[in-house]
């Protein structure tokens, strides 16, 4: 059990430093979008195997947290990548 | 540019009121664990950033109505009030105090001056994040 | 009763009406009373803690009930409650001076919560006994000087506040760093464990290493050589009450805490320490000198004699012996008030003719007498010539500089006198001597509004000079607690129950 677990967790810190090569060599804006979310998403994971690792429901929230600030960053960029800006100040439709 | 943001804007509709019961519960969870009122705070500020992000300025500004930097100014009153309560008792400042009370539903339940202040910091933290951001993104 | 938290009030009671202000930040009249009201207060509750501490001694809060060594302890010794009380008062008038001379518009963009913010993140740096609490404070008052040195938001302001940020956040991080250096060696950051502990362990080269490095983290706040570069450009651009707070306060905040650090905690490396101190005070001395002298700008002159004096303070606390520090403490107390009252007096020379530079300006004295003679009196107190509020201090250092055997240097802060009074006197001779220039001529009651003030900062600051005498016993306390650390040890460390 332990093993897999161990295993998990490096395939997953791999899995970030993929993604934040993407990061860095882009080439474009929607990869590094899709990369920091991919992050995300894998910090999700780490923090739950390391709660299983750790017996403890301590971290549960982390990944709430996290989750959510994931979203919303993903959405504000992929807005401004779209529109050019991130809050309208009124809606034009 | 015409926007369709249909998807954003339901999925926000119910994610706005999950992240602001989550914040809720973080608060209340900081008293004994991680958490308090300050990730709270951030929390519901950027439960509002989805709004904005989804919706605009003006909307946001009609479903809530706030003076984002009056709620800062009467967070740092009741965190002072609270810690100033110090004063009245003649112990130094800061100096917390708490008891259990039985409140119906509830129960069993500890007060603590602590959390009055963590309410403070709860409203500058919402209330000086969006202030920020008001100002930066919103009119020159 | 025993009133425990008196020590808490002169920071709390600006902070409160400061966050009171922001909810009517739409009223100038709430503005301008709440905030004189607040300064005011804040000027009282001081007073009344420093009678209370020249009664009974140092007073100790510690915070939240916890424990000297783990809590944060404020502690009020002579030292800082002198300099709590004079910031406040200094705040009282400047506030008071720009409620006639800011303009609305400036007033509204929330100068007062600023300055009364600035007002609680000094007075409790003064007060901190823990250094991470300082850091703490230090970023308040950091803060709320952001706000005010941009108040008005025109292009020179801009820039400078640009390079003041950056400045800033750069000694900020090195602050950060340096208590993480000193925590690691002692585990412990309230200041009277930390003397205990470095008294304990001897001298180290780890130490003294840390030493320098506060040295240069307070150093870029106090503006001594060579890091005092950010200082004439940045002090240059915001509004005149504006840089008279800074003036007046903020550079004395940094010399408050070298002289706390280096009379309290590092004291076992003297040798090397204090001597380090002691050359860069004469090099700020000196490259002070050649600023106020090179410059034909009133505002830049007067902002080069902030660095001489600076370097002036520093020497007493490098000579390190009862005497010297004590002249070190009546200098700096003197220093606050005649540069916030001369910043004020260049305000209404400013004023007047809507110049800065000297050459443009002549003849103002038969129109405008009480302003020059005044001046000229100040210029006289600020060179130290007796009996005016300069001289004790400076004597007092000249005296423990020599008995200290530092001769040489003695001479040089001697001969920084000259360079002040010529420098300042120049002000004097070309604007109010000489042949008359064009100037504005505004309004008389303008004229009046804005004396009244600087007329009550005058005669407060003479008084300090000719009343010295009765002021004596205050200052002889604060050169004992300061040489004698283990009167602060004991407050804050074995007082409690």
């Amino acid at each position: 059990m332990m093993l897999v677990l161990t295993i998990s967790l490096v395939l997953f810190t791999c899995a970030i430093f993929v993604a934040l090569y993407r990061i860095i060599v882009g080439p474009s804006m929607p990869d590094r979008v899709v990369a920091l979310d991919m992050i995300g998403v894998n910090l999700i994971s780490l923090v739950a195997v390391f709660s299983i690792v750790l017996h403890t429901h301590a971290y549960l929230e982390v990944i709430l947290i996290v989750g959510i600030l994931a979203f919303i960053s993903t959405v504000g960029i992929a807005r401004f990548i779209e529109r050019g800006e991130i809050v309208e100040h009124e809606h034009d439709d | 540019m015409k926007s369709n943001d249909l998807i954003l804007q339901t999925s926000t509709r119910v994610v706005f009121f999950i992240i602001f019961l989550f914040s809720i519960h973080i608060f209340f969870a900081g008293h004994y664990t991680p958490g308090g009122g300050f990730v709270g705070g951030l929390l519901m500020a950027s439960a509002i950033v989805l709004l904005l992000l989804a919706y605009d300025f003006k909307t946001v500004k009609e479903v809530l109505p706030f003076n984002y930097l009056g709620m800062t100014a009467i967070g740092m009153l009741i965190a002072l009030t609270t810690a100033a309560g110090s004063l009245v008792f003649n112990v130094p400042f800061f100096t917390h105090w708490y008891d259990y009370f039985d409140f119906p539903l509830l129960g069993k339940t500890s007060i603590h001056t602590a959390m009055f202040f963590d309410i403070g910091v709860y409203l500058v933290v919402v209330g000086i994040t969006l202030t920020i951001i008001e100002m930066i993104g919103g009119d020159s | 009763m025993k009133l425990i938290n008196l020590v808490v009030l002169p920071i709390i009671v600006p902070l409160f009406i400061g966050t009171v202000l922001l909810l009517f930040r739409k009223s100038l009249l709430a503005q301008r009373a709440l905030g004189l009201f607040g300064a005011a207060a804040t000027l009282v509750v001081s007073l009344f803690l420093l009678a209370k501490v020249a009664e009974d001694g140092i007073q100790v809060v510690t915070l939240g009930s916890w424990a000297a060594p783990y809590g944060i302890s404020l502690v009020s010794d002579m030292l800082s409650i002198l300099l709590v009380a004079t910031a406040s008062l200094l705040t009282l008038l400047v506030l008071w001076y720009s409620v006639y001379s800011l303009g609305e518009k400036r007033e509204l963009s929330f100068f007062y919560p600023a300055t009364l913010f600035m007002l609680t993140g000094i007075n409790g740096a003064f007060t901190t006994g823990d250094i991470f609490n300082l850091f703490v404070f230090f970023e308040v008052f950091l803060m709320a000087s952001y706000v005010l040195i941009a108040l008005g938001g025109e292009r020179i302001q801009l820039r400078e506040s640009m390079k003041y940020i950056i400045v800033n956040v750069v000694a900020a991080a090195l602050f950060v760093i340096t208590i993480g250096y000193l925590y690691s060696i002692t585990g412990t950051l309230n200041m009277a464990d930390l003397a205990v502990k470095l008294g304990d362990i001897g001298s180290m080269g780890v130490i003294s290493t840390v030493a320098i490095m506060f040295l240069v983290v307070f150093g870029i706040k106090a503006g001594i050589f060579p890091l005092y570069f950010w200082l004439p450009g940045s002090y240059y651009a915001p509004p005149l009450p504006v840089l008279a707070l800074f003036g007046a306060l903020l550079t004395k905040v940094g010399i408050y805490s070298i002289t706390r650090v280096y009379t309290l905690i590092f004291t076992t490396d003297v040798a090397f320490t204090h001597d380090m101190l002691m050359m860069l005070a004469i090099a700020t001395i000196l490259f002070g000198s050649i600023g106020a002298l090179a410059y034909m700008d009133v505002k830049k002159i007067i902002i080069y004699n902030i660095v001489i004096a600076v370097g002036v303070i520093l020497f007493g606390v490098a000579a390190f012996n009862e005497v010297a520090v004590t002249g070190s403490v009546l200098y700096l107390i003197h220093d606050m008030l005649v540069k916030a009252l001369l910043f004020l007096m260049i305000g209404v020379l400013i004023f007047i003719t809507g110049k800065t530079n000297l050459r443009e300006m002549g003849g103002l004295i038969r129109h405008y007498p009480v302003l020059g003679w005044t001046y000229l009196v100040a210029v006289f107190a600020l060179a130290g010539i007796p009996p005016l509020s300069g001289f004790a201090g400076k004597i007092l250092i000249l005296q423990g500089g020599l008995e200290g055997g530092f001769v040489w240097q003695s001479i040089v802060v001697a001969l920084s006198t000259m360079v002040v009074l010529l420098s300042a006197i120049r002000i004097f001779i070309y604007a109010f001597w000489g042949a008359e220039k064009s100037f504005n001529s505004p309004p008389k009651a303008k004229y009046v509004n804005r004396m009244i003030p600087v007329v009550i900062l005058f005669v407060i600051t003479m008084g300090y000079g000719v009343f010295i005498e009765f002021l004596m016993p205050l200052f002889q306390a604060t050169g004992t607690q300061l040489m004698d650390s283990s009167l602060y040890i004991d407050a804050v460390l074995g007082g409690e129950k």
